[in-house]
């Protein structure tokens, strides 16, 4: 097949009213990161593999375009920026005053099979908050993803709040191995209560059958406050405690800044253990069945490239952001085009390019055309 | 997937009327002239859930996307799909078995190592884990459907299919050599859909509980 006619799969071109939609909703973003003090920083498309693979494990790095590098060295189209974020701060701020806000908007590459996922290049938005522990620093992403949504007329977004340690408190308290602990994720993740309730069953039969539904009930179903009263009268163990304490700090703080319709409490989200070490998220809008955007607390990652810090960061779907609003208000709504000065060029070059610098001086838009 | 109306994805065929008589005791009722008709969108009486019918391995992307906030299709799909969705419901009908089959005559037969065996399916995902786990190099033949005939024709040495009684393999000089997993009828929800239509999601799925018991 021709090359002239085929596209990779995975790849988009973009054009017309798309194109200013994307750096639309791109500009407004960035300014409201900007508005938060997160600096920009922008990074290489590539850099080494290992680098990736120390960021986000193995499995995830798997998932990269490679090539070699002159000297054999194996290099990767970026899968996230996350990785190249925190070795820059974990390296080259390591004497810069704490906390560093960083933002960036860029897109990544992803070796998927594309019979499963039809997209393997994405543009990503995102901020990280590196060298503060706690609340504060949660809470202001939270309001920066909110401010983003809301900025851009998405105001019905969800954002669902979870914390890994519910999960690893609980994985704890049953001392499970590592085969066990997948188990338990893989029944929590997919909210299958009754199959969680056999497990636990098998797994910890000197727990009350009652508790043991409770618990199965507690992960099924997204809730508000009264998930997290639930989730302390039936748990015990001190880890998962901590968790939903530190949520319903967050959520009470939400709730008074008139935020609680926006956000859910969703103790059955067991993604990215291996990564996140706190509170995690993920947003939703109506009419698009997929998250647009997603972050967490992920303290132990810096570590991987020097010392130990504390960190929070997100990163939205331009696709995602740029999807919704389409569905949401049809592109045609969402820009306003400059009309332009018609400048006809005749026989005098000199006159009607005058006239075009002029206009341009001013900022107008023109549009040469051929007498 | 506006308002609080739910879109649920049914799998046509085999458990399209177990799925709608779960839904009736569940109070979500279809009418006879709705269902007759031809229309691809049908409505419940009470206008807030429409069912959608289709393909049973499309239940699942449906879902995945979320153009449809729940549905119901097999665990076998589930699993060959690996689509990323909810399963809160084991619906206890739609009862099978996943399994490995040959010719009588290869029956009992150890897997030769050293060849590579040549397995025809209509899950080429599910095989393939199957005997990579085993450690048996296999060529898989992706087919649609009448898997059976593969062995017969010999176009693969053996199938991976879906038994529910055994019979269209006895009546193929076929049998079953291994079970690799059962399937039942499931529940998926989207994930969006949990919290965007939370209160519409935890009601279907307590109903359908309560149908259940």
């Amino acid at each position: 097949m021709s090359s002239l006619t085929k596209i990779p799969s995975g790849v988009q071109y973009f054009f017309d009213e798309e194109v200013k939609l994307r750096r639309f909703v791109e500009r407004r973003a960035m300014e409201i990161f900007k508005g938060w003090s997160y600096d920009e920083i922008i990074l290489p498309i590539f850099d080494y593999h290992d680098l990736f693979a120390r960021g986000m494990g193995e499995e995830k790095a798997g998932h990269t375009y490679r090539f070699v590098d002159r000297d054999g060295a194996l290099l990767a189209l970026r899968p996230e920026l996350t990785s190249l974020v925190a070795r820059t701060v974990a390296t080259r701020f390591i004497k810069r005053e704490r906390p560093v806000r960083l933002c960036y908007s860029g897109e990544v590459f992803r070796y998927d099979d594309p019979t499963q996922r039809a997209i393997r290049e994405f543009h990503q938005l995102g901020c990280e908050h590196i060298g503060e522990s706690g609340i504060v620093s949660d809470i202001e992403i939270l309001l920066v993803v909110a401010e983003v949504l809301k900025r851009l007329g998405l105001d019905d977004f969800r954002i669902a709040l979870s914390h890994v340690d519910f999960f690893n408190g609980v994985a704890d308290y049953l001392k499970l191995n590592a085969a066990e602990r997948n188990n338990l994720r893989e029944l929590i993740d997919r909210r299958n209560s009754l199959a969680l309730d056999e497990f636990l069953g098998r797994i910890a039969p000197e727990i009350d059958p009652a508790r043991r539904r409770d618990f199965a009930n507690l992960i099924q179903i997204a809730g508000k406050e009264e998930a997290l009263d639930r989730a302390t009268e039936i748990l015990k163990n001190e880890r998962s405690r901590a968790a939903v304490e530190h949520l319903a700090d967050i959520y009470s703080t939400l709730k008074s800044l008139g935020l609680e319709e926006n956000f859910d409490i969703n103790l059955g989200d067991a993604g990215g253990l291996e990564y996140y070490t706190g509170l995690t998220f993920k947003v939703y809008v109506p009419d698009w069945g997929v998250e647009i955007g997603s972050g967490g607390r992920y303290d132990n990652l810096i570590a991987n490239f020097g010392n130990p810090e504390p960190a929070i960061g997100f990163s939205f779907s331009l696709d995602g952001l740029v999807g919704a609003l389409t569905v949401k208000q049809g592109i045609e709504n969402l820009n306003g085009d400059e009309p332009a000065e018609n400048i006809a060029v005749g026989n005098d070059l000199t006159d009607a390019f005058r006239d075009a610098i002029e206009q341009r001086k001013n900022q107008k838009k023109v549009n040469i055309r051929v007498r | 997937m506006s308002g609080n109306r739910l879109i649920i994805a049914l799998s046509k065929g085999r458990m399209q009327d177990d799925a709608l008589e779960l839904f009736a005791r569940a109070g979500i009722v279809v009418n006879e002239s709705e269902l007759n008709s031809r229309k691809l969108i049908i409505d419940s009486s009470d206008r807030r859930h429409s069912f959608v019918l289709v393909k049973p391995s499309d239940v699942p992307t449906y879902v995945e996307y979320g153009v449809a906030d729940a549905g119901i299709c097999g665990r076998d799909v589930l699993l060959e799909s690996r689509a990323n969705v909810h399963e809160p419901l084991d619906l206890k009908f739609g009862h099978c078995k996943i399994a490995v089959a040959g010719k009588r005559e290869v029956v009992g037969e150890d897997y030769n190592l050293l060849a590579t065996v040549r397995v025809a399916t209509k899950y080429p995902r599910i095989t393939t884990d199957y005997f990579h786990a085993k450690g048996v190099p296999i060529e898989v033949v992706t087919l649609s459907g009448s898997v059976e005939l593969s062995p017969l024709l010999g176009l693969s040495d053996r199938i991976v299919d879906l038994v529910e009684t055994g019979r269209t393999l006895k009546e193929n000089g076929l049998e079953v050599i291994d079970v690799i997993t059962e399937s039942t009828a499931r529940l998926i929800v989207n994930r969006a859909s949990l919290h965007l239509k939370r209160a519409a999601v935890s009601d279907l799925i307590s109903s359908i509980t309560a149908a259940l018991n």
